[in-house]
């Protein structure tokens, strides 16, 4: 009986293709994470932000390579220093039939600071706007206390919500504190489904946690029609049951495919893989703070006493090497990236020589990864007086990047070949991140995602001196600290024109390179599996989005 | 309430009998008789044999071993996951690398190591430990018995993994952090087991004739009642060496206890997983074929001692 309509589909299948080939309903992702709210200002957080673009639109988009495009504004431009016009654009509902306002957009922007319990806000794309003004209904004027060059990318962060559905009809003026409005909607509203109304091209069917998020195709959305009439996304944290769910026909499509299961997906002829290049880099952060270091043995007594937080502070500790810039240099040019890319990560990464991958903005054309060169790091270890080199613990995550604690394996090996004796210490990425906040590693592997797809957001986040005041270094838990470079940093991020700002990133890159301020590793390569029949163009903010996914004619 | 209460012991153990056990000067040639016993069965000795081989193995890993796979100057990531019978740069692999490059012979023979002596360290403390503890609740009985066996009966109600894993995540990573652990979580099997021996054995007439001479506590206990108690805890020891490789095979699994660049055999397992799907099937499954041969090795040396050991089974 099953047999017999097993069979009758398979006969079928085929000539329903060919007769209808746009007609294909339903698509099923199965993803290693899963969103933390449906609400889209909850938590700025990737998986977060990948579900928040199927319904809530931005005013500015960025395409497959974080280039900015026109979404709900079709064009913004700088009119002064301090202030930006974007025009909307006209015609465009929300998906209850409302229109979509400029009232929408100050409503969004004042809800931003309101978010209650949220553990990572979205407010840092905020807190440039001053003032708005808005001349007419479609005609926004966005004022910056300071030159602001990336007010349009913070913007395209953020997606905009509908004011009327949450009873808001009067005209609103924007200002720090929340508009005069006191009620707000609570984010387990949007879980259940409540308020859940955006412009984008689906709407919100259902979400059980742990289990599916349902999304239904918008019919009224103004721009190019969803392709796919349902989409079920499931979190499937497991890499290998992933790939089980795909190879047993349970989803259609998923993300992050082990890159060892790579060869074997390939040579599949029921499985496609879409692969590109992320703005993710992997580095090695040195710390480069005290006179002494938690992780290092053998290189005597500090020159002088720690101050500051970390360990040191409180426990005898060593000297610390990595203040000399050459023990830095000799670290960098003992590792074999190249052997990394090959064996490790099974070819799918690229070496590093910057925090961003050649063609983005601000990257220097002509950089390239440090080489391989284990003779001339021994010769450095020396002039720098450790012609036994020392020891050394690196600490890891082993469950947050591509293949991160075998990477740091195999960074061990090639430091002890120089004669740096290296440990390894691994952990889950809660501890890990924890314990790195606390100082307690002279070196660890992390990895850093430009969500602004520029050079600022690296070198402002890792290599930038800590100062929470001026908004620098908040990842820089190697504290390397160089007020030139701190100086070339601020000065690109109220530079407006867009040349004069490329060529002072460029210029502050090279110099946290050759300073070896931190070393870049490699650029983590995403993949994504599919069924045949089905293509995606890869995305270098390593989004999975629905409406990427496309039938292959 | 304040009634001992008859302790379930994890095997079969002769706890219940009446009559004298055989021990020390009263039989013959008791090592001989003990010896011609445990050679009757054949698939104890070939265990028995296999465990030795495997000691030796562990013993001797670094004079036997074309590699020392701890040591990073000797390995190379350009070996990695090289299939078995590889001839490499330096060595033969005979039994393929793993994802660092490491030789899975070397990396067996050095993680038996690991994984004996952890189990061998953690069950003679345990012993020590778990035995000291129920020999003193047997003895002095009513409440030190009572509050003893009570401690021991609310941590038997735990699963072993679970307080093991609590255990080693506050302790945090070392081989004698794991040694700790597996001692916690296995002290009550002994401390129970000889409890319910010596409860018997101290209503006997012997030990009653010691209390009349007034000799010491101590050497009623430990000169005339452990003597009467040991078998059991022979036979208890024997079957958690192989319970205690086990538990800490599964913490290597689970990536905690021992550090990833020191792999024990579960450790080598779980490398091996992440790459099932892809083929590389020889980095998990050596490693696991080691591990099964050890303690069903084990296992049948303590089968055999239980049955030799139990004179209820005296033919």
């Amino acid at each position: 009986m099953k047999f017999g309509k097993l069979a009758l589909a398979a006969a079928l299948a085929p000539a329903l293709l060919a007769l209808a080939p746009a007609q294909a309903a339903e698509l099923r992702i199965g993803l290693d994470s899963e969103p933390s709210a449906i609400d889209p200002h909850y938590h700025n957080l990737g998986p977060n932000n990948e579900i928040r673009r199927h319904m809530f639109e931005s005013l500015v988009g960025q395409d497959e390579q974080q280039r900015l495009t026109p979404l709900l504004a079709t064009s913004w431009k700088p009119t002064s220093a301090t202030t930006w016009q974007f025009n909307l654009r006209q015609g465009v509902t929300f998906s209850n039939g409302d229109p979509f306002t400029v009232n929408d957009f100050i409503y969004t922007a004042c809800r931003i600071p309101n978010v209650p319990n949220s553990p990572s806000s979205f407010t840092i794309y905020t807190k440039a706007i001053e003032k708005v003004e808005t001349p007419d209904d479609h005609t926004l004027i966005i004022h910056t206390a300071k030159p602001h060059p990336l007010l349009p990318v913070e913007i395209a962060t953020w997606g905009i919500l509908s004011a009327k559905v949450f009873g808001v009809t009067q005209k609103l003026t924007f200002d720090k504190e929340g508009c005069g409005i006191t009620s707000w909607p609570k984010t387990e509203d949007f879980n259940a489904g409540k308020g859940t109304i955006g412009t984008g091209p689906y709407t919100f069917g259902e979400f059980v946690k742990g289990d599916r998020l349902v999304l239904n195709r918008n019919d009224s959305y103004w721009g190019e029609k969803a392709e796919w009439d349902t989409v079920t996304v499931k979190p499937i944290t497991n890499a290998a049951a992933r790939v089980a769910a795909l190879l047993a026909g349970d989803v259609d499509f998923i993300s992050k495919p082990p890159t060892q299961d790579l060869p074997k997906l390939e040579a599949d002829p029921n499985v496609g893989l879409a692969q590109g290049l992320s703005n993710r880099v992997i580095y090695l952060h040195l710390d480069q703070y005290g006179p002494s270091t938690p992780g290092v043995k053998g290189t005597g007594k500090p020159d002088a006493k720690y101050e500051g937080e970390g360990p040191c502070a409180t426990q005898p500790c060593e000297k610390n090497p990595f203040l000399d810039k050459r023990v830095r240099q000799a670290l960098s040019k003992a590792i074999n990236r190249d052997a990394i890319v090959a064996k490790i990560m099974g070819g799918v990464a690229v070496a590093a020589g910057e925090l961003l991958p050649h063609g983005f903005f601000g990257t220097n054309p002509d950089s390239k990864p440090e080489a391989y060169d284990p003779e001339g790091a021994k010769k450095l270890l020396a002039e720098a007086g450790y012609p036994n080199g020392f020891e050394l613990v690196i600490g890891t995550p082993n469950d947050r990047y591509i293949n991160d604690a075998k990477v740091t394996q195999a960074i061990a090996q090639m430091l002890t070949r120089v004669g740096i004796k290296t440990g390894v210490n691994a952990m889950t990425k809660s501890v890990f991140f924890k314990t790195r906040n606390l100082y307690e590693f002279s070196v660890y592997l992390a990895g850093w995602g430009a969500g602004t797809g520029e050079m600022s957001s690296p070198l402002r986040a890792l290599v930038a001196s800590r100062d929470k005041a001026r908004g620098l270094g908040g990842t820089n838990r190697g504290r390397y600290s160089n007020k030139a470079l701190d100086d070339l940093v601020l000065e690109a991020l109220a530079t407006v024109d867009d040349a004069k700002r490329e060529a002072i990133l460029q210029k502050a890159s090279r110099m946290a390179m050759e300073d070896y301020s931190i070393l870049p590793l490699h650029f983590e390569v995403t993949s994504w599996a599919h069924r045949k029949g089905l293509t995606y163009k890869a995305r270098a903010d390593q989004y999975t989005l629905a409406m990427g996914i496309k039938a292959a004619n | 309430m304040s009634s001992p209460v008859p302790a379930p012991a994890p095997i079969p153990t002769p706890t219940d009998v009446e009559g004298e056990t055989v021990v020390g000067e009263q039989a013959e040639s008791p090592w001989r008789r003990f010896l011609s016993d445990f050679f009757e069965s054949r698939i104890a000795v070939a265990g028995l044999v296999v465990f030795v081989f495997l000691i030796l193995a562990a013993l001797f890993a670094p004079y036997v071993t074309p590699q020392n796979p701890y040591d990073l100057m000797q390995i190379s990531i350009m070996d990695g996951r090289l299939p078995p019978g590889t001839q490499g740069e330096m060595i033969h692999y005979w039994l393929g690398t793993d994802d660092q490059g490491r030789d899975m012979l070397s990396g067996i023979f050095y993680g038996l190591r690991t994984s004996l002596g952890v189990g061998a360290a953690s069950t003679v403390i345990a012993l020590f430990i778990g035995g000291a503890i129920g020999l003193i609740a047997a003895y002095f009985g009513g409440r030190v018995d009572a509050m003893i066996m009570r401690v021991a009966d609310l941590q038997l109600s735990f699963p072993a993994i679970l307080i093991a894993l609590i255990l080693v995540s506050i302790l945090g990573q070392g081989v004698e952090k794991i040694i700790i652990a597996l001692v916690a979580v296995q002290w009550a099997y002994y401390a129970r087991t000889i409890r319910g021996t010596a409860l018997v054995e101290r209503r006997k007439e012997y030990v009653e004739a010691a209390t009349c001479l007034a000799l010491s506590h101590r050497r009623i206990v430990f000169r005339h009642l452990l003597p009467n108690c040991t078998p059991p805890l022979i036979v208890v020891g024997t079957v958690q060496v192989a319970h205690a490789i086990s538990l800490e095979a599964t913490l290597s699994f689970l990536g905690i206890g021992l550090p990833i660049t020191e792999p024990s055999l579960g450790l080598l397992i779980k490398n091996g997983f992440d790459y099932m799907l892809s083929g590389d099937y020889w980095i998990s499954f050596y490693p696991g074929v080691a591990l099964l041969i050890t303690i069903v090795s084990i296992n049948l040396v303590g089968d055999q001692l239980r049955d030799v050991l139990n004179p209820r089974l005296k033919r």
